[in-house]
C-alpha cells in the first residue's frame, strides 16, 4: 500500500508565536479512513491547512500524494471541504461547480455531467438552479461536498463534514464516504465527533495541544469494550496535558 | 489563461450581480443626463462647459468605481472565507491575483463604456460632432488609467487594510490628477531637504494625470501625436505589469 500522506516532524507556529503543530509525525495509507480527533484548538484545522498548502510547516517535511501541496499540481488531486459552508451566495450550484470546475482544468462537457452525477448523489438535483443564498447550512454543506468531488480526487480532505447535517443527511454522508474508500479514495476526516469516527474510521489520530497524542486503528483505540472510545479518548487527552 | 478569466468572470458577476456598481452608475447617469437639456445661458461656449463638466464627472465616478470594486476583491474572499476551498483547487496564487485585477478591470471598462456612450450622446446632440478623434484617444487612455488604478488597488489591497488601502489609492490618484502636472515645479521650488523625497515620489509613483486628456476633448484640440499616445499606453501596461507582479508576490507570501 503507497502512503497518501506523510509527514516527519511537522511543526507550524503562528506569527503571534502560538505553536499551532509541534512535531507531527504520521503517515495516511491509501484507500483508507482517517479520523483526526481532538478538541476544539486542538491544531486538526491547522493540520488541515498544511496539507492543502494554505501555510507553510515552519519545521518539517510533508508530502501529500508524493508531491509538496503548494504546487497546484498535487492539489489537482485533492478535494477539500472546509468546515464553515461559505461560498458565493450571488451563485446557483450550477455556476458554483462550473467556477470551480474551470479552476481544476476540467471541460465543459465533464462539468455538467459530474454535476447531474453529484446533485443526484446529494439530493440536490432539484436545486441546480436555486441561489446560494437561499441553501439551509445542511444543503450548503451538501453543495460542499459537491465541490469537493467535482474533479474526482484522489484524497478528500474533510474538516468536520458532519457539521449542520441531520440524522438523515449524516446516513447519507455516511454512504457516500464508504462509497468512496470502496472506488479506492483516501479520506482524511477531522471530527470532534467520536461516534462518527467510530462508525466510519479505519484509524484514528488523537491530537491535543499541537501535538499528537496517539494514533493507530480504531478498534484498538476502542478496546475490548470494557470502555467506550469517549472514556478513552478523554484518557489520552489528560494525559496528554 | 482559462483559470484567470474563470476568476475574472466570477468578479465581474458579482460586481453585476451584488448591484455595487449600479448605485455609482445610477448616481453618475443622474449628474450627466440633465446636462443634455441645459442650454447654458444661450452662448455658444455651453458645449465647452458641458463637456467639462460631464467629463468631471465621468473621471470622478471611474476613479470611486476602480479603487472601491479591486480594493474588496481579495479582501473579501478572505473576509468571507471562499479563499479556502479557492485556494484549495489546482490554482496559483499569481492566477487569483491575476484574475481579481482583470475582473475589477473589465468591471471599471463596462462602467466607462456607459459612462462615455452617454457622454457621446449628450456632447454629440449639443455639437453636431459625435465621436472625435482627440475623444477617442481620450477614452482610450482612460481605460488604460482604469486597468493601473485597479492593478494598484489590488496591489495594495493585499499589504493594507480595507479602508487604508481605498484611502490611500484615492489619494494617490486624485493628488497626481490634481497636481501630477505641478510636481516638476514643486520639485525646484523646495528646499534641499524636501527635495530628494519629492522625486522620489515623481519617478516610483504613476503620472497619473499623462492618461488625462480633458482639455483636450474640452476645447477640440488636435489628437496628440501617435507616438506619443502609444509611449503612454505602454508606460500604463508597464505600471500595471509591475503591481500585477507584486501583487502575486504579496499573495504567494500570505498565510491563511
Amino acid at each position: 500500500m503507497t502512503q497518501a500522506v506523510v509527514c516527519h516532524h511537522l511543526s507550524f507556529t503562528y506569527p503571534n508565536g502560538h505553536q499551532g503543530l509541534h512535531d507531527l509525525s504520521l503517515s495516511i495509507e491509501q484507500g483508507e479512513i482517517f479520523g483526526f480527533l481532538g478538541p476544539n484548538g486542538a491544531g486538526k484545522t491547522t493540520t488541515i491547512k498544511l496539507l492543502l498548502g494554505l501555510m507553510k510547516p515552519t519545521a518539517g517535511d510533508l508530502l501529500v500524494l508524493g508531491g509538496k501541496p503548494a504546487e497546484p499540481k498535487t492539489r489537482a488531486a485533492i478535494g477539500y471541504l472546509p468546515e464553515v459552508a461559505n461560498y458565493y451566495d450571488f451563485l446557483t450550484i450550477g455556476e458554483l461547480l462550473s467556477f470551480y470546475g474551470a479552476l481544476c482544468g476540467m471541460s465543459r462537457q465533464k462539468i455538467n455531467d459530474r454535476t447531474m452525477e453529484l446533485a443526484q448523489l446529494t439530493g440536490l438535483e432539484t436545486r441546480l438552479k436555486t441561489p446560494l443564498r437561499q441553501f439551509s447550512k445542511g444543503m450548503l454543506q451538501r453543495a460542499g461536498l459537491c465541490q469537493a468531488l467535482l474533479h474526482d480526487p484522489a484524497l478528500l480532505i474533510l474538516d468536520e463534514p458532519m457539521t449542520g447535517l441531520d440524522p438523515i443527511a449524516r446516513s447519507q454522508m455516511r454512504g457516500i464516504l464508504e462509497n468512496l474508500r470502496k472506488d479506492g479514495k483516501t479520506i482524511f476526516f477531522s471530527s470532534h465527533e467520536l461516534s462518527e469516527a467510530e462508525i466510519m474510521c479505519d484509524r484514528v489520530g488523537v491530537l491535543c495541544d499541537g501535538g499528537l497524542r496517539w494514533h493507530g486503528p480504531t478498534r484498538d483505540m476502542a478496546g475490548d469494550g470494557s470502555e467506550n472510545l469517549e472514556r478513552k479518548f478523554l484518557k489520552i487527552i489528560s494525559e496528554g496535558k | 489563461m482559462g483559470k484567470i478569466f474563470a476568476i475574472a468572470k466570477l468578479s465581474v458577476l458579482e460586481l453585476f450581480r451584488k448591484k455595487d456598481v449600479y448605485v455609482a452608475i445610477v448616481l453618475a447617469l443622474v449628474a450627466i443626463v440633465p446636462l443634455a437639456v441645459v442650454n447654458a445661458f444661450g452662448i455658444e461656449g455651453a458645449v465647452r462647459y458641458i463637456r467639462e463638466v460631464a467629463l468631471l464627472l465621468v473621471w470622478g465616478f471611474s476613479v470611486i468605481i476602480c479603487v472601491t470594486t479591486s480594493a474588496r476583491q481579495i479582501p473579501n474572499e478572505t473576509q468571507r472565507k471562499t479563499i479556502l476551498p479557492l485556494l484549495a483547487k489546482p490554482v496559483s496564487r499569481a492566477q487569483i491575483a491575476l484574475g481579481k485585477t482583470l475582473g475589477s478591470i473589465i468591471a471599471s471598462w463596462g462602467a466607462l463604456a456607459m459612462f462615455y456612450g452617454c457622454y457621446i450622446v449628450i456632447a454629440g446632440l449639443k455639437s453636431g460632432i459625435w465621436i472625435e478623434p482627440v475623444l477617442l484617444q481620450s477614452v482610450i487612455l482612460h481605460a488604460c488609467f482604469a486597468a493601473l488604478a485597479c492593478s494598484m488597488t489590488v496591489c495594495g489591497s493585499l499589504a493594507l487594510t480595507p479602508s487604508a488601502n481605498i484611502t490611500a489609492c484615492l489619494l494617490i490618484i486624485a493628488g497626481g490628477l490634481l497636481f501630477g502636472d505641478h510636481l516638476p515645479d514643486l520639485i525646484n521650488k523646495a528646499p534641499g531637504l524636501f527635495r530628494p523625497p519629492l522625486i522620489g515620489l515623481e519617478y516610483v509613483l504613476p503620472r497619473f494625470e499623462l492618461f488625462d486628456l480633458r482639455a483636450r476633448v474640452i476645447h477640440s484640440h488636435a489628437p496628440v501625436p501617435a507616438g506619443v499616445f502609444l509611449f503612454i499606453l505602454l508606460y500604463g501596461a508597464a505600471y500595471s505589469a509591475v503591481f500585477m507582479g507584486l501583487a502575486a508576490g504579496l499573495f504567494k507570501r500570505k498565510q491563511y
